[in-house]
C-alpha cells in the first residue's frame, strides 16, 4: 500500500496545478459552511449576551429593532426621541431603576453616549486611567476609542456637527477627556461617554454665554426693553466648559421635557418587571417597552433563515464541485490510458491501479482536510473580533 | 529511638500555622462585614443633615461638605467633593432647583433622593426680572423656583417623611427605629409650626419687608404680608436701594425688615430713619454657629414676637 502512496505522491507533486486546483476546490467547499456556522454562533453569542443582560428598554413606538440596536450597540439609526418625563414616570412607579440614554451625536466617528453614572455600575465598566465623570463638558472614552485616537486623560475631543452644511447650527463642544475605561469587549469600548446634560449642551439645549442683561457692547444687542433683551447672532456662546465659564451654563425650562433616545429599565424584581411591562400595553400609549432578548432573538431567527438559504446554495455548489472533481478524475483516467496500459503490461494487477487512484484521491482529500482545519482554527481564534467588525460594528 | 528534642519545635511550627490560619480567618471575617458600619449620606443643605441625623441616629453618617461661610444654594463643590458625593450610599437633595451645582455635575440617579418630589406641585415659581432672546430659540427667562422649602415647617415634615421612607427602603431592618425617630422630629417641627402660627396670628396682616426673596414658603404657610428687596446684611445699601425702599414704603408701610443674618449697624440706623426696625430670621441653610436647626428656628420665632405685637 505504501508503494501505491509513494507513486501517487510522485504523480500529484508532478501535476502541481491540477492538484492545487482540486485541493482548493475541496477546501473551500468544506470551509465555507463550517466557518459560516462558527461566525453565526459567535455573533449569536455576542448579540444575545448584551441583550440578555439588559432587562427592559423603553423608547418611542416604532421599530423595536432600531431602538434596541441604538441602545445596546449605539447603532447609526436614531429611534424617535422621547423625553426625560419617561424616565421620571418609571422612577415614580418604584418598580424599576431607569437609566436614560441619549445616543445621537458623534465625535470623530465614535458615538457619543449620554448617560447617567448608573450606566457604568450596570455594565460593570471600570475606569482604567483617570477618573469618573464629574462636571459638565467632560467625557470618558472606551478602550478602543482611546487606542485609535491616541487619547489619554487631559486630552480634548470635539463633538462633530450633525450636518456639515448646517453653518448656522450648533457649535461643536470641546470636551475634556477625564478617563479611559477598561476593555470590556463590547460596544462600550467604541463609545465616548458623557453625562446626559453634556449631551444636551452638545445639542444646544444647554448653553453658556455672556450675561445679556449686563452687556455694554451695543453691537451685541438687537433690542432692549424694560423686560426683555434681544441679543444679536454675534453673542458669543462658549464652545468649551471650563471652571471659569461653568457658572454661565444653564438649561432653559423643565429638564423633564429634554430629549433622550431610550432608557434602560432595571426592575427591582421579576414581578415589578411584569407589572411595568403591563403598563405599556394600552393602544393610546406613545411609548413601547421591549425585552431586548426577544428582539435580538427575532433578529437572529431572520439571520438563521438567511443561513438556511446560504446552506442550500453551498450544498448545490458543493454537489457541482464534487461532480466536477469526479469528472476531473474520470478525464484524468482517460488521459492516463497509455500510462495505465504500461503499468498493466509490466505485470501489475487491476487492483494495483485501483489502489494507485485511491491513494491519489486520498492524498488530495487529506491535504484539503488539513488546510481546511487550519483555516477553521484561524477563524475560530479571530471570530470574536471578526464578528464585531463584520456584524456589530 | 528518635530524638524527642525536635518535637517541641515541630509543635511550635504547627501552632504557628494554626495561629496564622486563625488570624487570617479573623481578618477575612472582619473584612467581609462592612454592612456592620453606618451608611454614608451626603446632603445638599443643613436642614436635610439635621433631619437625616435625627431620623437615622447611629445607623447613618451624614456629611455636608459645604464650608460654613457659604450659602449652600450657590456653592459649587470641587471635583474631590463631587467624587465623595458619587461614592456616598445616599444623596439627599432639597429639590425645587436648590443647589444649582446638582445640574452641572454627574451624580448616580440611583443614589439620589429628592425630598420634595412628593409635593413638587406645591413649588413656588419666582418671577424673572428680565427675559432675553438670542439665536433661534426665542425669548426665554432665567426664572427659577423658590427653594427654601423647609421654612414652611409643614413641608419640612414632609421632607423628613421622605427621608424616613428612603432610609427604610435601604435598611428595612431599622424601619421601626427610623419611624420612632421621625415621629419625635415631626412632633418638634409641628410644635414649632404652631408656635410661629400663634405669634403671627396676633397681627397677621402686619406689613413686613424682607432683605432677600427667600421667604416665599414661609410667607405662604403663615399668610404674611411681606415684600422683598435685594439687600445684603454685610453691605450698606446704596442710594438706589434707599430710593427703592422709599417707593415701597409709600404703598407698603412696613415697620419691620426681616434679615437672613444680623445687618451692619449703618443699615440698621438708616432703616430707623424710615421708621423700620430690623429682626433676624435665619433660614438656616448652612450649619449654625450655635445650636441646631430647632434652636435656630425657635430663636427666629422669638425674634418675630416683636413684629407681631397686638
Amino acid at each position: 500500500m505504501l508503494d501505491s502512496f509513494y507513486i501517487a505522491w510522485k504523480y500529484v507533486s508532478y501535476n502541481k496545478i491540477k492538484t492545487a486546483t482540486l485541493v482548493a476546490c475541496i477546501t473551500l467547499i468544506t470551509f465555507l459552511p463550517f466557518s459560516l456556522e462558527l461566525l453565526l454562533n459567535e455573533s449569536e453569542r455576542q448579540l444575545m449576551s448584551r441583550a440578555v443582560h439588559t432587562p427592559l428598554i423603553v423608547g418611542a413606538k416604532g421599530s423595536s429593532l432600531d431602538l434596541v440596536m441604538n441602545t445596546l450597540y449605539f447603532g447609526e439609526d436614531l429611534p424617535e426621541l422621547i423625553t426625560m418625563a419617561a424616565s421620571d414616570r418609571i422612577a415614580d412607579t418604584d418598580l424599576a431603576l431607569p437609566i436614560p440614554m441619549y445616543v445621537r451625536f458623534k465625535a470623530r466617528g465614535n458615538p457619543i453616549v449620554g448617560i447617567t453614572l448608573d450606566y457604568f455600575d450596570f455594565r460593570g465598566l471600570k475606569i482604567a486611567q483617570g477618573r469618573q465623570l464629574a462636571v459638565l463638558g467632560e467625557c470618558v472614552v472606551g478602550e478602543k476609542v482611546a487606542e485609535s485616537l491616541a487619547l489619554k486623560p487631559g486630552d480634548s475631543l470635539v463633538s462633530s456637527p450633525e450636518s456639515l452644511f448646517d453653518l448656522a447650527g450648533i457649535y461643536p463642544l470641546k470636551m475634556k477627556v477625564v478617563g479611559v475605561l477598561e476593555k470590556s469587549h463590547t460596544s462600550d469600548d467604541l463609545a465616548v461617554f458623557v453625562d446626559l446634560k453634556t449631551a444636551w449642551v452638545i445639542q444646544g439645549l444647554g448653553h453658556g454665554h455672556q450675561d445679556v442683561t449686563k452687556i455694554e457692547d451695543t453691537t451685541l444687542i438687537l433690542k432692549r426693553t424694560e423686560s426683555n433683551v434681544s441679543a444679536t447672532a454675534k453673542l458669543f456662546h462658549y464652545t468649551e466648559i471650563t471652571e471659569k465659564n461653568m457658572a454661565s451654563f444653564h438649561f432653559h425650562g423643565n429638564l423633564s421635557a429634554y430629549p433622550i433616545s431610550a432608557l434602560i429599565a432595571l426592575p427591582y424584581d421579576t414581578k415589578s418587571g411584569t407589572i411595568l411591562r403591563g403598563r405599556y400595553l394600552s393602544k393610546e400609549e406613545t411609548q413601547q417597552i421591549v425585552k431586548p432578548e426577544e428582539v435580538i432573538a427575532g433578529l437572529l431567527q431572520n439571520i438563521f433563515r438567511i443561513k438556511n438559504v446560504l446552506d442550500a446554495v453551498i450544498a448545490v455548489v458543493a454537489l457541482a464541485t464534487v461532480l466536477a472533481v469526479i469528472l476531473v478524475f474520470a478525464l484524468s483516467l482517460r488521459l492516463r490510458q497509455r500510462e495505465i496500459q504500461t503499468i498493466f503490461k509490466i505485470g501489475c494487477s487491476r487492483m494495483t491501479i485501483v489502489k494507485l487512484m485511491a491513494a491519489e484521491i486520498m492524498i488530495i482529500v487529506l491535504a484539503s482536510a488539513v488546510l481546511c482545519s487550519v483555516m477553521i482554527f484561524a477563524v475560530q481564534n479571530i471570530s470574536h473580533e471578526l464578528v464585531r467588525m463584520l456584524f456589530i460594528r | 529511638m528518635k530524638p524527642t528534642g525536635l518535637c517541641p519545635i515541630r509543635n511550635a511550627r504547627s501552632f504557628g500555622w494554626v495561629f496564622t490560619f486563625m488570624l487570617l480567618t479573623l481578618v477575612f471575617t472582619v473584612q467581609k462585614s462592612p454592612a456592620a458600619g453606618p451608611f454614608t449620606i451626603y446632603v445638599a443643605n443643613y436642614p436635610l443633615q439635621y433631619f437625616a441625623e435625627r431620623i437615622g441616629g447611629d445607623q447613618v453618617k451624614v456629611v455636608f461638605p459645604a464650608p460654613a461661610d457659604v450659602d449652600p444654594a450657590y456653592w459649587h463643590p470641587n471635583v474631590a467633593e463631587i467624587s465623595a458625593y458619587q461614592k456616598a450610599d445616599l444623596i439627599l437633595l432639597n429639590g425645587a432647583g436648590y443647589a444649582k451645582w446638582v445640574n452641572k455635575v454627574s451624580l448616580p440617579r440611583s443614589k439620589m433622593a429628592n425630598t420634595s418630589r412628593q409635593f413638587k406641585d406645591r413649588y413656588i415659581t419666582t418671577k424673572a426680572f428680565m427675559t432675553h432672546s438670542h439665536g433661534a430659540q426665542g425669548e426665554h427667562a432665567h426664572e427659577s423656583l423658590a427653594f427654601t422649602i423647609w421654612l414652611d415647617l409643614q413641608l419640612a415634615v414632609q421632607q423628613a417623611e421622605a427621608i424616613t421612607r428612603v432610609l427604610s427602603l435601604i435598611q428595612p431592618e431599622q424601619k421601626e427605629a427610623f419611624k420612632r425617630n421621625y415621629e419625635s422630629l415631626k412632633e418638634d417641627l409641628l410644635a414649632l409650626d404652631q408656635k410661629i402660627l400663634t405669634i403671627v396670628s396676633r397681627a397677621q396682616s402686619t406689613p413686613l419687608l424682607a432683605s432677600h426673596p427667600v421667604y416665599d414658603y414661609f410667607v405662604q404657610r403663615y399668610g404674611l404680608n411681606l415684600v422683598s428687596v435685594h439687600w445684603e446684611p454685610d453691605e450698606v445699601p446704596g442710594g438706589d436701594q434707599w430710593r427703592e425702599l422709599r417707593r415701597i414704603l409709600t404703598r407698603h408701610p412696613a415697620k419691620w425688615m426681616i434679615w437672613e443674618g444680623a445687618p451692619v449697624q449703618a443699615t440698621v440706623g438708616g432703616l430707623k430713619t424710615f421708621g423700620v426696625n430690623s429682626l433676624v430670621f435665619n433660614p438656616c441653610g448652612n450649619v449654625p454657629e450655635k445650636g441646631n436647626f430647632l434652636s435656630v428656628m425657635d430663636r427666629n420665632a422669638e425674634n418675630l414676637c416683636a413684629a407681631f405685637k397686638k
